[in-house]
């Protein structure tokens, strides 16, 4: 019945401010689903060579010459990036531990976190990430640079930390119909975590008031056979202003809704409205695509 | 991908724009080089790499490599030159980049898996060995001139660098060229200098179509050429590729490089430049400069460019020997030093395939050939180890009168006989029985020698009968594959 049993809690820890709400999130998450966690840090070669020399000349064994410094290098970097990700990983270990957790893997992996997310895909559950890492930790706004991609590759359901975590009470499930959305509709109906407590809101922003209106009744229909009560309202207007001016009326915590509908190259041209919503919204996302 | 795209480009912007000025300087000297090798006007080899590098850079699979006018490719074209002149040459180049773009959509890429590491090594002491080769017409009946300049620049690409801080700072390849042109330009020797071989650029590249007539004979004449220019390009590139990738830990897109390389040699040949590929040996002196991005390419390109075209009255006084100097590295560093003292170390079978890929690419100058001896060779060795997994156990059943044979292990073409020959015919028997369900007939020669053994047998009388034939032929299909299924690679290398 649930697809949370079958796989693993997956948050992604950086060391950033924002690591700390990431692990809150999941074990949050892992305790209501009663789901292994998985704690994973992954180290991103960004490496540039310090041995840059001139000479512009070709001496014999070169090639091997090289590869011997240029290995030598990155061997040094590497060892120091693995112990300062154990460090990360044993202090999220200890907090999950302590949490009540019982199944905990703390594992690194070489390679960004995109590229992990493929590799891991079919034992998860979900993805814990926060909206941006260590890269760009001293910004206010914005997203981190790889999070579109995380979001883009696997196709688990992915729950983006924001900010401090805050024992969530109120959900909204923006449902437009589209088929990620409905995505979203089956996964909020299947996960036990929406039956314990968690107020519910879905909220359906159209041009045209009957067409939000009919939206929220299939999404009703659904919910409550699946033994969630729901909050609707059905609105007109801009989605992304109308959703978030929702968000700050009613507290909401998590706002779950379909990501990406659209390409990529969409996006670039047209601006994205999943980008737009993690920008613009103050709280957690649940997205599915 | 948008994101690793923009990485390619901006993630290291200013190892990359410094390493490209490295290896442009030392592009310069090559392409002047290869022109000469091939015959033409060193122009034509400076407009090649000026055009294949921009264009690489922007298309192609393996970021941070360097293209442009080679020696492997500048060998396959002196006839061709020599015949029918450089308007045929510039067919030659479009069309072998047409043919690299076919053999990018057709993964040929693929077949970079045959070439074994003995190969490899074998192209690269070739190739520096036809380097070296080709400068010795600038060291033959000269004075002594020549050969004190040549050995003054030897001197100092391999010493500069020796020199504390500005050692490091100056490529010294260009310091060479430099202090050559001086010593000659201040002391009036009368030596052979750039301006005596040919056309230098005085205007920026134009497109131009090439000047032949279009018709089946032209075709006819560039074809055999384009061929074989088509494959040592991307020879040498995939080669260079993979040598990039190991040096820097990080992959790249072989079929994108193949498609890319096509265009690159398009490109070139439509603004009169010859046909080029990746260098070995510039993509290594990129990397150790810090280059790693497709900036670096580029900026090699265009920095090329801008100094043949503002320099080139400087450079037509440029000696020869400096030029010749140069080369001499290049060769002495593409060689791989370590595989003379291997040939003791090393089985002698990859010890002859190497020395035999050498041989044959300086008996015909063009390296295909030598690494299609190579990997004939290899496969040959293979096939030859291969056979010895061949085992037929025997067996007599004296209440039946029945003699049993189990074959075990891998029959195909090269193990044939000896899988006859494991047979008694002489033997009278009532019955046999041949058990095949441990062995594996991979090819039809396989199993007509199974059928002859069974005819003979018959022959002389037994009722043969043949047990597991389904099981042991299943290695027979081409398309068998076992890559998905890891129980049958276990079954195959164990009992079945």
């Amino acid at each position: 019945m649930t697809i949370m049993k079958k796989g693993l809690i997956l948050a992604g820890v950086d060391g950033s401010n924002l690591s700390d709400a990431v692990l809150d999130y999941a074990i949050w998450l892992s305790k209501k689903s009663l789901a292994p966690l998985k704690i994973l840090h992954t180290i991103e070669h960004s490496h540039h060579s310090e041995q840059v020399r001139h000479e512009g000349n070709l001496t014999p064994n070169m090639r091997e010459q090289l590869l011997d410094e240029l290995s030598d290098e990155e061997r040094l970097e590497s060892k120091k990036l693995i112990a300062e990700g154990k460090q990360i990983l044993n202090d999220a270990k200890e907090k999950a531990e302590a949490a009540g957790i019982t199944d905990i893997i703390a594992k690194q992996r070489h390679g960004s976190l995109p590229g992990a997310l493929i590799d891991l895909q079919s034992r998860l559950a979900m993805v814990v990430i926060g909206s941006k890492g260590r890269d760009h930790e001293g910004q206010l706004d914005g997203l981190g640079a790889q999070i579109e991609e995380a979001i883009r590759v696997i196709n688990k359901p992915i729950f983006i930390a924001k900010s401090t975590f805050k024992e969530p009470k109120k959900v909204m499930f923006a449902y437009n119909g589209s088929p990620s959305s409905h995505k979203a509709l089956n996964l909020l109906s299947s996960m036990p975590l929406f039956k314990q407590g968690l107020e519910v809101h879905v909220v359906s922003v159209k041009n045209n008031l009957t067409e939000a209106q009919n939206l929220i009744e299939d999404a009703q229909t659904v919910l409550n056979d699946a033994g969630i009560d729901i909050i609707g309202k059905a609105m007109t207007g801009e989605a992304v202003d109308v959703l978030t001016h929702y968000q700050t009326m009613h507290n909401i915590d998590i706002t779950v809704m379909g990501a990406f509908s659209h390409g990529k190259f969409h996006g670039f041209f047209f601006g994205s409205f999943t980008t737009q919503m993690l920008l613009e919204s103050h709280t957690q996302f649940l997205l599915v695509r | 991908m948008l994101l690793s795209a923009k990485q390619d480009w901006l993630g290291n912007v200013r190892n990359d724009i410094l390493a490209g000025i490295v290896v442009a300087l030392a592009l310069v000297p090559e392409a002047i080089a290869f022109s000469i090798i091939a015959g033409v006007d060193p122009k034509v080899g400076l407009y090649a790499s000026f055009a294949i590098a921009v264009i690489i850079a922007i298309v192609g699979g393996r970021a941070g490599m360097i293209s442009a006018a080679t020696a492997a490719t500048a060998l396959l074209m002196v006839t061709l030159v020599k015949d029918h002149g450089l308007q045929y040459l510039l067919v030659a180049t479009i069309f072998a980049g047409v043919l690299q773009i076919v053999a990018g959509y057709l993964n040929l890429h693929k077949f970079m898996s045959f070439i074994s590491k003995s190969v490899m090594t074998g192209f690269l002491n070739a190739l520096a060995i036809l380097i070296f080769m080709a400068q010795l017409p600038e060291l033959t009946n000269v004075s002594w001139h020549v050969y004190a300049l040549t050995t003054a620049g030897l001197g100092i690409i391999y010493l500069f660098p020796y020199v504390p801080k500005i050692g490091t700072l100056l490529p010294s390849p260009l310091v060479n060229i430099v202090v050559l042109t001086l010593i000659v330009y201040l002391f009036g020797i009368d030596v052979r200098t750039i301006g005596d071989m040919g056309d230098l650029p005085d205007t920026l590249p134009i497109f131009l179509w090439p000047d032949v007539p279009f018709n089946f004979e032209t075709l006819a004449i560039v074809f055999p050429y384009s061929v074989s220019i088509a494959i040592v390009g991307l020879l040498e590139s995939l080669m260079t590729a993979n040598v990039i990738d190991e040096l820097t830990d990080t992959e790249s897109d072989k079929k994108r490089e193949c498609k890319g390389q096509g265009i690159a040699n398009i490109g070139s040949g439509l603004i009169g430049g010859m046909a080029g590929c990746a260098m070995i040996g510039q993509s290594i002196i990129n990397v150790k400069s810090g280059g790693r991005g497709r900036l670096s390419t580029m900026v090699a390109g265009v920095v090329l460019l801008i100094l043949v075209v503002f320099l080139n009255d400087i450079l037509s006084n440029v000696p020869m020997a400096a030029l010749v100097a140069v080369m001499i590295m290049v060769s002495v560093g593409t060689f791989n030093w370590n595989s003379i003292r291997e040939l003791k170390t090393n089985p002698a079978s990859a010890s002859s395939v190497m020395v035999a890929t050498v041989i044959v690419v300086v008996w015909t100058h063009n390296l295909a050939f030598g690494v299609f001896t190579g990997i004939l060779i290899g496969s040959l060795f293979m096939a030859q180890r291969l056979s010895q997994f061949l085992l037929v156990e025997t067996d007599y059943d004296e209440a039946n009168d029945t003699r049993t044979y189990q074959v075990i292990g891998q029959v195909f073409f090269n193990s044939s006989d000896k899988f006859v020959g494991f047979f008694d015919f002489k033997e009278a028997v009532d019955k046999v029985v041949i058990d095949v369900h441990r062995a594996h007939f991979w090819d039809i020669t396989g199993v007509a020698a199974l059928d002859k053994v069974v005819i003979k047998l018959r022959r002389e009388g037994a009722d043969v009968s043949i047990i597991g034939l389904n099981e042991a032929s299943e290695t027979l299909l081409d398309k068998f594959a076992v890559h998905d299924k890891p129980e049958e690679v276990e079954k195959m290398m164990g009992d079945h």
